[in-house]
């Protein structure tokens, strides 16, 4: 291909965006994940936003992440998907390598002053051809790879960039004394500009939102454990590129003194966290203990000897499904928890081991380990203090952005919000939760601007290609060395191109860079393609950037086919190279085959409603209410109790100390009184139908029925408490749970106020085989009450008996406040709980709780007068009813499932439907608050359009061979067929809106009366006879 | 498994004797994992914190007087449990009740001597100054430079005299204008307050603070690094501040200043012991090894665990007076990383330090033949 060619295609691409006038809606400053998010929110939902990086492309922390807890997807092939949403969404105008230099006006009215860095590329020449970095002659440590490797002076930041143009290094010899300019000499396209200055620009903006994300805390200051002397000590981040493919050897684990694979590796937890010590962090950094959990377990993937050590004092596994992720690295085969804080002993100088000293019951051991990771704390952003001054907002004690604990998104200076994990340690679906709300609250503040500087994206007329022989294109991948390294591409590339209606075909390092797919787009066109096969990775992940890549050629997104030859070949067969070459040949080859049967089919555009339901009144339900009225959208919000306030109703305080019961009466009233909410108390919701945009719902109250008519709907049913039967709860009116213990402090409570010690146990109900999970809150809570009681009764004698300690984050001050107070804690294992028993004893009457203690190596008698339960809390009575109408599914410990726990949280599969609150999971006010905002944000991506698109691939009946045995209606999980009258009987009848396209009705018709579009019998039957051609 | 209840008079008397930061300690094992007694056999500090929270601590028993107060573990400890304030505390709770453990027995007459006669020993008072018999030195009258504090060891011990005599020849090469005060210096009592016994702490403290501002003192150089910590940061509790100087400070000073300049050889291969009381505790690293790479000839090696990291001699925190059994000493694993340098020589600048290292060269394999116990003085004063 000549780049002339190219080069007039690109500029035929380009010329959709025309010549920008720096003015929007929103600016995000900042494109991790959160920033993306917010930036992709906010553009599809009818504003035009900003979107402004320091570094030459967006991507982030996470970017730099091999796998991501607890489902170890790779972190890549879920963020990348979005770099090219955003690189396509017309609405964002990203400005990469560029800074913040200061910012003046209000909220509707900011004017912000960027200062572009010289990346010394003419980002509308370069290509991403990469030539100029084969003959760069400068080699610098490579910071995404953590300096761990070399890279040229001029490179891509990493492969899957966004933009995918080069820029030059400091270190560039040119730069530094102007020997050298060969990367000019060699560019085909005259994109090297040495010439280039920092340059102003002014962009005027209605909003501010801030991503600035965090820093890893350094050990190197300190020294910590060795680091920066003892060669085999890295930071987690540094064994993260280690484990990646991308990374400096390939994901092949060597260690830095003499390159070889370690057999025994040694985590230690709470670099610098958790500490008073100077130069540390007094708080909880929230993600290491998972983290470091997920590194355990790739590495016992990469390494299937290996024997690991993981030293920790708490595990805080305290998310949705971490519990079950710290189960499942406890279970690997030599792989050790040990709760203790450790120090280095020596360093071998000839092994080049080294020992770590920790404590156990019995004594030091001191061992010598191949490799030690450090897990590093979340510390503020490099520009913390900066953007401090420059956008006016406070920051707290910890150095992190202070927010308004009932809304986490705002900063102290109105119309600049906030995302991620500026605002302290958050992982990334908290990142993402909080980017919706941001995008929320800043699309509240413009709500009268919605649409008057956004477009809508404008695809190529699509092709008729009836009349033509399918030309497949297949376009194999590298991935990288996920794939390259274990088949033989080239050999897979000659044995395509022997392949029935194949015309072309050719490999690729990352098929989903922007460049590769851009080029795929060109190929289509150039070689006049109407079917493409990509052998890659999973369609899970990277199906709809395809598809839409085939829209962006002009060719119907159907006649798109995926072969897996990653998770279906590469990386379960990594070790059998031929075997695995051959089967991914024969992966090719009925992908190819399948093609060559697809039909074009169209996608169904259906109208939105514009009216939202909320389900549940607690303050979830009515945050996200509010938020959606607030945008002008009229919002039902259903509660079956006869008064809205849920949970937090028996919440008086919370751990900051603030008034719970004011701020939820204040909520309370905005709601009710406002015109656009339609509050039904004493509700229930008796039937649920329709689809995206088209909803009915029945709901019953006080004896009238109602059918209520939505868009969208937001469940929010909230949690219960668990009511114990351990530990004479029930049976002893001095036992109680956390929630009542608060009701009775707000009461104050005689009894409670006499008491002059109380043992408080942890973990009642929860972690264990009934309930496989974490409540969460108990630890802050327990923390937050005990703290509440010594403030009034200094003198009381307070115990707690716990598993872990989980007040992650912020919350870690509080536990040591508590100690502060003289509050005792006492550590037990789940197969030695403390013993409760009621206790007549010198004329006094108490109860006695006994339990073991480690360290002293005896059981201690603690006598109370109060027991005080931290109970599990459990899903909302009444959800799987409700889930079930919803067609939504929930996770194994009863909670509504989302979309993806990670990347989509407040999402459903099924769409529509959103969630937030303890209906989720359990957890705080202010993450409840966020991510309320959150979902609302969500929503309004779906009611700000006037259409919703529903897939292609769906089911159909023909009539004439419809039995009406009704098995296929059985079978629908989606309520998507029912019968209906016709000439000919009563028939079944699919609703292409409502069909999901599994195929369970297509396979159960015993008269194979229904087909599923892109997956007909003559569609699946080639595939098969292709399988077994080979 | 034995079972107890937390004892609240216990709790409460711990922390009226200073023992109140126990409280913070959520049981991680740090101090344990860096202590020096765990090199040498089982000590759990963090159990003597945990039974201190609980008010079970166990007066009687030896654990609570192994601690050299070396500061390994308040420099790591996450939550600041100050494990020297409050180990000291419990000290002061068996030294009120007169309880001392077999290892601590020697403590009482140590006391005894130090009340009677300012000194540790058992010697009479009026033969502290007689070290510097012969050598032409005075007794410090107002305005001089500075007050040459030597401290009890330099003043009675036999192999310290040689290193107060080393001193003194270099002061007076250097022409410094210095005297001492004499049989009217008491113990700085650094040690013995870390015994627990904190009245007669106050006493000496009192007691040399008179004879300081009553002889117009307002600069102090000290020998041991206990005397500085004791002069620098524990005499201002008096309301009283002196400038105090550690002899490394002031030789380095001294050579800087080109009042005393080293022009003979010490060709030899010397290896520096970083003090605790003057390393870690007060942040004096680089003043000795300026001075020793002064010295022309001398090559200057680092064991491992310097510096910050220095291991305890384990003559802190009053077990200079106490009997630790051979196998239980960490100055032999000193000696050890010492001569694994291939130093001939053990440099440092404590006379505990030098005392405890002396013990262990002799019982060295080789009897100490391969490698010199010597104060920084001692080497100075060959070079000069």
């Amino acid at each position: 291909m000549e780049f002339g060619l190219l080069q007039q295609q690109w500029s035929t691409q380009n010329a959709v965006r025309p010549a920008d006038d720096r003015m929007g809606d929103v600016m995000v400053v900042g494109g991790g994940i959160s920033g993306i998010q917010a930036a992709l929110d906010l553009s599809s939902a009818g504003y035009k936003v900003y979107l402004v990086e320091k570094s030459p492309t967006i991507g982030g922390k996470m970017s730099q992440l091999d796998k991501t807890f607890p489902t170890n997807d790779c972190s890549m092939c879920i963020e990348s998907p979005k770099f090219i949403e955003t690189d396509r969404q017309p609405n964002i105008h990203l400005m990469t390598y560029t800074d913040v230099d200061s910012v003046d006006g209000e909220p509707g009215d900011f004017s912000v002053t960027l200062l572009k860095k010289p990346r010394y590329v003419n980002e509308d020449k370069c290509t991403g051809c990469t030539v100029c970095v084969e003959y760069c002659p400068a080699k610098i440590p490579d910071p995404f790879n953590q300096n761990l490797s070399l890279n040229k002076a001029v490179h891509i930041y990493f492969s899957q960039a966004v933009p995918l143009v080069t820029y030059i290094d400091d270190s560039c010899l040119f730069l530094k004394d102007k020997t050298c300019s060969i990367c000019q000499t060699v560019c085909e396209n005259d994109a090297i500009d040495f010439g280039q200055k920092a340059e102003k620009v002014k962009v005027k903006v209605g909003a501010i939102i801030l991503a600035p994300g965090y820093e890893t805390f350094d050990p190197l200051p300190r020294n910590d454990y060795g680091y920066g002397q003892v060669r085999n000590v890295v930071t987690s981040m540094d064994f993260e590129r280690l484990l990646c493919a991308t990374g400096p050897h390939e994901g092949q684990i060597l260690r830095p003194s003499d390159r070889k694979h370690p057999r025994k590796i040694a985590w230690i937890h709470c670099v610098g966290s958790r500490q008073v010590t100077p130069g540390g962090n007094s708080y909880c950094s929230a993600v290491c203990c998972s983290y470091t959990q997920k590194q355990v377990i790739l590495a016992k993937d990469h390494l299937p000897d290996l024997h690991a050590k993981i030293f920790h004092n708490d595990i805080r596994s305290y998310g949705k499904d971490f519990e079950r992720f710290y189960q499942r690295a406890q279970k690997l085969p030599d792989v050790h928890f040990i709760r203790s804080y450790v120090s280095i002993g020596r360093e071998d100088p000839q092994t080049g081991d080294v020992s770590i000293r920790y404590a156990t019951p019995d004594g030091v051991v001191e061992e010598f380990f191949e490799l030690v990771v450090l897990a590093v704390g979340l510390a503020p952003p490099k520009d913390a203090e900066r953007f401090s001054s420059i956008f006016g907002i406070e920051l707290n004690q910890h150095g992190f952005c202070k927010v308004d604990p009932f809304n986490p998104s705002q900063t102290s200076r109105s119309g600049i919000f906030i995302s991620g994990a500026f605002q302290g340690p958050l992982d990334i679906p908290e990142s993402v939760v909080s980017a919706s709300a941001a995008g929320a609250q800043a699309a509240g503040l413009l709500k009268s601007r919605r649409g008057q500087l956004s477009e809508e994206r404008v695809y190529p007329q699509e092709k008729d290609s009836s009349e033509e022989e399918p030309r497949v294109g297949v376009f194999v991948c590298r991935c990288g060395a996920n794939i390259g390294r274990v088949v033989d591409v080239p050999g897979i590339v000659e044995y395509s191109k022997g392949l029935e209606n194949v015309v072309h075909v050719e490999e690729s390092l990352f098929a989903c860079a922007t460049n590769t797919a851009k080029a795929i787009s060109d190929t289509i066109r150039d070689k006049r393609l109407n079917r493409v096969v990509v052998a890659a990775c999973t369609p899970r992940t990277h199906e709809p950037l395809f598809r839409d890549t085939l829209r962006e050629a002009g060719v119907n997104q159907y006649f798109f086919d995926m072969a897996n030859i990653r998770e279906h070949c590469t990386w379960v067969h990594s070790k059998e190279q031929e075997e695995a070459t051959k089967k991914a040949k024969d992966i090719v080859r009925m992908s190819v085959a399948r093609a060559g049967k697809l039909e074009p089919l169209d996608e169904f555009s259906l109208p939105v409603d514009k009216t939202a339901l909320v389900v549940g009144g607690g303050v979830a339900g009515m945050t996200s209410a509010h938020t959606l009225a607030e945008q002008g959208y009229e919002t039902y919000l259903i509660e079956k109790a006869p008064d809205l306030g849920g949970l937090a109703s028996r919440l008086h305080y919370t751990l900051e100390g603030l008034d719970v019961q004011a701020f939820v009466k204040d909520l309370k009233k905005k709601v009710y009184q406002h015109p656009r909410i339609h509050a039904i108390t004493d509700a229930i919701i008796t039937d649920v139908d329709g689809y995206v945009g088209n909803f009915t719902t029945t709901v019953k109250s006080k004896g009238r029925v109602r059918t209520i008519k939505h868009g969208a709907a937001i469940l929010a049913i909230g949690a219960a408490e668990y009511k114990p039967n351990e530990y004479l709860y029930g049976r002893d009116d001095r036992v109680m749970t956390l929630l009542e213990m608060e009701g009775k402090i707000a009461g104050q409570d005689e009894k409670l106020m006499a008491a002059q010690s109380l043992v408080m146990i942890q973990c009642v109900g929860c972690r264990n085989e009934d309930r496989n999970y974490c409540s969460r809150v108990c630890c802050s809570g327990t923390m937050k009450n005990a703290l509440k009681l010594k403030s009034i009764k200094p003198e009381v004698d307070i115990y707690v008996l716990f598993r872990d300690i989980r007040t992650y984050g912020f919350r870690e001050d509080y536990y040591r406040e508590a100690s502060n107070q003289d509050v005792k804690f006492i550590h037990y294992e789940p197969q030695d709980k403390p013993l409760v028993e009621a206790v007549e004893e010198g004329g006094r009457s108490f109860i006695r709780v006994t339990a073991a203690d480690p360290i002293l190596g005896k059981k201690l008698e603690l006598d109370a007068d109060a027991i005080v339960l931290a109970a599990a809390v459990i899903p909302a009575p009444g959800s799987s009813e409700l889930a079930r109408m919803f067609k939504v599914p929930l996770n194994p410990d009863g909670f509504l499932q989302e979309a993806h726990v990670k990347l989509r949280p407040v999402d459903f599969a099924a769409e529509g439907v959103y969630l937030c609150g303890a209906a989720q999971y359990p957890k705080h006010l202010t993450e409840t608050i966020s991510q309320a905002y959150g979902a609302a944000g969500r929503a309004l991506t779906l009611l700000s359009r006037d259409t919703v698109v529903a897939s292609g691939s769906v089911c159909d009946v023909a009539d004439v061979d419809c039995v009406s045995c009704g098995a296929c209606i059985s079978v629908c999980s989606y309520g998507a067929i029912e019968f209906v009258d016709t000439p000919r009987g009563k028939k079944a009848k699919v609703n292409p809106v409502l069909c999901k396209g599994d195929g369970l009705c297509n396979a159960k018709c015993p008269t194979g009366a229904i087909t599923l579009s892109h997956y007909t019998d003559d569609e699946v039957f080639r595939q098969i006879d292709a399988a077994l051609a080979g | 498994m034995q079972t107890v209840a937390p004892q609240k008079e216990i709790i409460d008397a711990i922390k009226a004797s200073g023992g109140n930061a126990f409280k913070y300690c959520y049981q991680c094992g740090m101090c344990d994992t860096v202590c020096p007694w765990n090199r040498v056999r089982n000590f759990s500090m963090r159990k003597i914190v945990r039974e201190a929270t609980f008010g079970l601590t166990e007066i009687e028993s030896e654990e609570i007087w192994r601690c050299t107060t070396c500061g390994k573990c308040p420099q790591v400890c996450p939550r600041d449990v100050r494990q020297i304030e409050s180990g000291v505390a419990l000290r002061r709770i068996a030294t009120e009740y007169g309880v001392f453990a077999e290892g601590a027995k020697p403590i009482p007459g140590v006391a005894a001597s130090l009340r009677a006669e300012g000194n540790p020993f058992g010697e009479v008072r009026a033969k502290r100054a007689d070290w510097a018999q012969g050598l032409g030195v005075n007794r410090f009258t107002e305005g001089m430079e500075i007050l040459y504090s030597p401290g009890c060891y330099l003043s009675y011990d036999p192999r310290a005299k040689r290193i107060a005599r080393a001193t003194v020849e270099i002061l007076q090469k250097a022409g410094v204008d210095f005297g001492i005060l004499g049989t009217d210096e008491s113990c700085c009592g650094e040690s013995i307050r870390k015994t627990g016994d904190e009245s007669l702490f106050r006493t000496l403290a009192r007691q040399n603070i008179g004879h300081l501002i009553g002889n117009g003192v307002k600069k102090i150089l000290v020998s041991s690094p206990h005397c500085y910590h004791s002069f620098k940061n524990e005499y201002p509790e008096f309301m009283v501040h002196f400038e105090v100087v550690h002899i490394t400070q002031f030789v380095h000073q001294l050579i800087a200043d080109g009042r005393l300049t080293l022009t003979k050889d010490y060709a030899k291969t010397v290896t520096y012991h970083d003090p605790c009381y003057l390393g870690r505790h007060n942040g004096v690293f680089e003043p000795p090894r300026e001075a020793l790479r002064s010295v022309p000839g001398l090559q200057l090696t680092e064991m491992p665990e310097s510096r910050g990291n220095s291991l305890c001699c384990g003559g802190g925190g009053g077990r200079i007076w106490m009997e630790t059994p051979k196998g239980e000493r960490f100055s032999d694993l000193r000696l050890e990383q010492a001569a694994g340098t291939g130093a001939q020589v053990l440099a440092t600048s404590c006379p505990y330090c030098i005392t405890n290292f002396e013990d262990s060269r002799l019982n060295r394999p080789d009897g100490g033949a391969s490698i010199e116990v010597k104060d920084i003085t001692e080497i100075i004063r060959e070079a000069i």
